[in-house]
């Protein structure tokens, strides 16, 4: 008898651990800082929802190709993306419509990441602002308008198009202009005249990066995610505060429609952006707060984009409008700048 | 060889199967895409690619450097081969040696190192200034001309491979018969080395052009977004505009152009006959 009820107890073990094995989330994040989210947030959440954390990486592009190609069978349940991609996902209908009820967290939120893109398709979990790196020693940078300037021609790198700070770059110099940065067509004109002046467009930060520590670039827009790659480098790099102010941007997180795993996708979503989690995200300068609960040390806000004022400082630009005109501003970028 | 031809077809089974569906199969779906739309087969792909100035100027630019390269190492190849065929067996066994040396070190780790020679702060400009022939730092990277340097000298091996195992065919005393019937350097390299090299020549030419072509790492470091070329391009379709057609669009061109460059070389070799 005794021998019986011990083998129950242990069936019944391994029935347990069997059912916890296959509660799996599949997520889809950016491929940055993943050591740090693992410590943060990964592991503790499998701990807390005994489940099985898949975690897919990759580029933008490649992200939101494989949640299309899947769209009837969603092999994605929740993703993290420029709030722009999320709006091109919500307009293909690709995305679910949040129940906002069930992620507790959200009302700690800057009222801006609440409901990013309309109709509770994203909620947003960190801003970034973007500004001008430049090399303190040999310039000081005052204006957007100055990455044209004459004086600088020949050491400047600017965002690509294509992008998240290319169309952010390109509103502050229509700004710097006099203009009020909705109509973009004017400014990639005068990229275009300057074209010869600019070193290069790259694509990835880690590439601006490589080039400014090799001094051939001395002065170029980033987001300030980037920083932390700056501020420890043996060569003085400074941040600007131009006259215009700092653009900005936000990443968003989304869940894909008709996944059949809603609820542990919600469970997710909700432990990232408490404030927990958030400020240990936060003091490993992973990535800046967007719940407005978060407190971090002075030294550590100076590496973030940290703090209501400058959130609400930051010139954004609508997602609608970069998706309504991202063909025509690149289809003009490669005409007038690239060629 | 075979008792008969089954024996042959059998060995021969495997490769064919991994072949057809590990490489042209895939392949082949992928580039038939290019001639599709929703309306059915079409070469719609093709004129839009070629409506845009932007493609015009990568598709040439890509032709040019991919001429240019294989021009240029063609000439140093044969100065290299000729100079290396006239060794000591030991001494061309140590210097070809040296030739491929390269083709072992990752195209990566080459391409960087151009970055090191050409950058502001790099060897080229350092002596530039040093010497007193420019006041400031010359911008070389991002240039054309970083990226031919960088492809002309990741491709030269090749080249030189094909040319001398080449010259090394050519019999030892017919050089020497054709000075002493008078013909002068010219004449002998022309009427003499070339008409016996031709074969290496076309190896050589469509393995540089085809290199060029479709070298992907090396005009993505050196030349960056300003200096696109056909397979940088292809990159971005893929990974910025997840545009597969135009992709496809470009792989096939990219197809056209190394088989037409090997037709091109061997009708001039055959011509020379």
């Amino acid at each position: 008898m005794k021998n019986a009820i011990s083998l129950s107890a242990l069936c019944c073990a391994l029935a347990t651990s069997a059912f916890a094995q296959d509660k799996t989330l599949t997520i889809s994040v950016y491929s940055f800082a993943q050591d740090e989210y693992k410590e943060i947030l990964y592991d503790p959440f499998e701990e807390i929802c005994d489940c099985t954390l898949v975690v897919e990486t990759g580029n933008s592009v490649e992200r939101m190709a494989k949640i299309e190609a899947n769209a009837s069978n969603p092999v994605i349940d929740m993703a993290v993306i420029a709030s722009q991609d999320a709006l091109e996902l919500a307009r293909k209908d690709l995305l679910a419509q949040l129940d906002v009820s069930k992620l507790a967290n959200l009302s700690k939120l800057y009222s801006a990441a609440q409901d990013p893109i309309g109709d509770n398709f994203a909620v947003g979990y960190t801003f970034y602002a973007s500004s001008i790196v430049y090399r303190s020693d040999l310039i000081k940078v005052n204006s957007w308008a100055d990455l044209l300037d004459e004086k600088l021609a020949g050491n400047v790198a600017l965002p690509n198009i294509t992008g998240t700070q290319g169309p952010l770059t390109l509103m502050m110099l229509d700004k710097a202009a006099g203009n009020d940065g909705s109509d973009l067509t004017g400014v990639i004109s005068e990229v275009g005249k300057h074209a010869d002046d600019i070193v290069t467009f790259y694509s990835r930060s880690s590439e601006l990066t490589q080039l400014m520590n090799q001094e051939e670039v001395i002065a170029a827009p980033v987001g300030r995610f980037a920083w932390s790659a700056f501020k420890d480098s043996p060569l003085p790099f400074a941040w600007a505060e131009p006259a215009e102010g700092q653009a900005g941007g936000m990443n968003v997180m989304v869940m894909t429609k008709g996944n059949g795993n809603e609820d542990l996708a919600y469970q997710f979503m909700d432990y990232w952006l408490s404030t927990e989690v958030q400020t240990k995200v936060a003091e490993a300068l992973v990535d800046s707060p967007a719940n407005a609960e978060v407190v971090v040390s002075d030294e550590i806000a100076d590496n973030l984009t940290y703090g209501a004022d400058l959130i609400n400082s930051l010139n954004l630009l609508s997602p609608a409008e970069i998706i309504d005109n991202r063909e025509a501003w690149v289809e003009q970028w490669n005409t007038e700048v690239i060629q | 060889m075979f008792s008969n031809t089954r024996e042959g077809l059998a060995l021969a089974l495997p490769a064919a199967i991994f072949a057809l569906l590990l490489f042209i199969l895939p392949v082949g779906i992928l580039l038939s895409e290019a001639f599709q739309s929703d309306a059915g087969w079409t070469l719609s792909g093709y004129t839009d690619f070629f409506s845009k100035p932007l493609n015009q100027t990568v598709f040439l630019r890509t032709l040019k450097l991919g001429v240019l390269v294989a021009g240029t190492a063609a000439v140093i190849g044969y100065a290299a081969a000729f100079s290396i065929s006239n060794l000591s067996p030991v001494a061309r066994g140590r210097v070809f040696g040296l030739v491929i040396l390269p083709l072992m070190i990752s195209p990566v780790a080459r391409t960087y190192a151009w970055i090191v020679i050409l950058g502001r702060t790099g060897i080229v400009n350092d002596a530039l200034v040093g010497l007193g022939l420019a006041d400031t730092p010359i911008r070389l990277l991002f240039t054309e001309t970083a990226v031919f340097l960088g492809l002309l000298q990741l491709f030269m091996p090749l080249m030189i491979i094909s040319l001398l195992s080449a010259m090394e065919n050519i019999p030892r005393d017919v050089i020497p018969a054709a000075r002493v019937l008078g013909a002068n350097w010219f004449q002998v390299f022309f009427r003499v080395i070339l008409p016996l090299t031709k074969e290496g020549l076309v190896v050589g030419g469509t393995l540089v052009f085809t290199g060029a072509l479709t070298a992907y790492i090396t005009p993505a470091i050196l030349g960056g977004s300003k200096v696109l070329m056909l397979e940088t391009l292809l990159y971005q379709q893929v990974n910025v505009s997840n545009d597969f057609v135009s992709a496809s669009v470009i792989a096939m061109i990219l197809i056209i152009m190394s088989f037409t460059a090997n037709l091109l070389l061997k009708r001039i070799a055959t011509a020379r006959k």
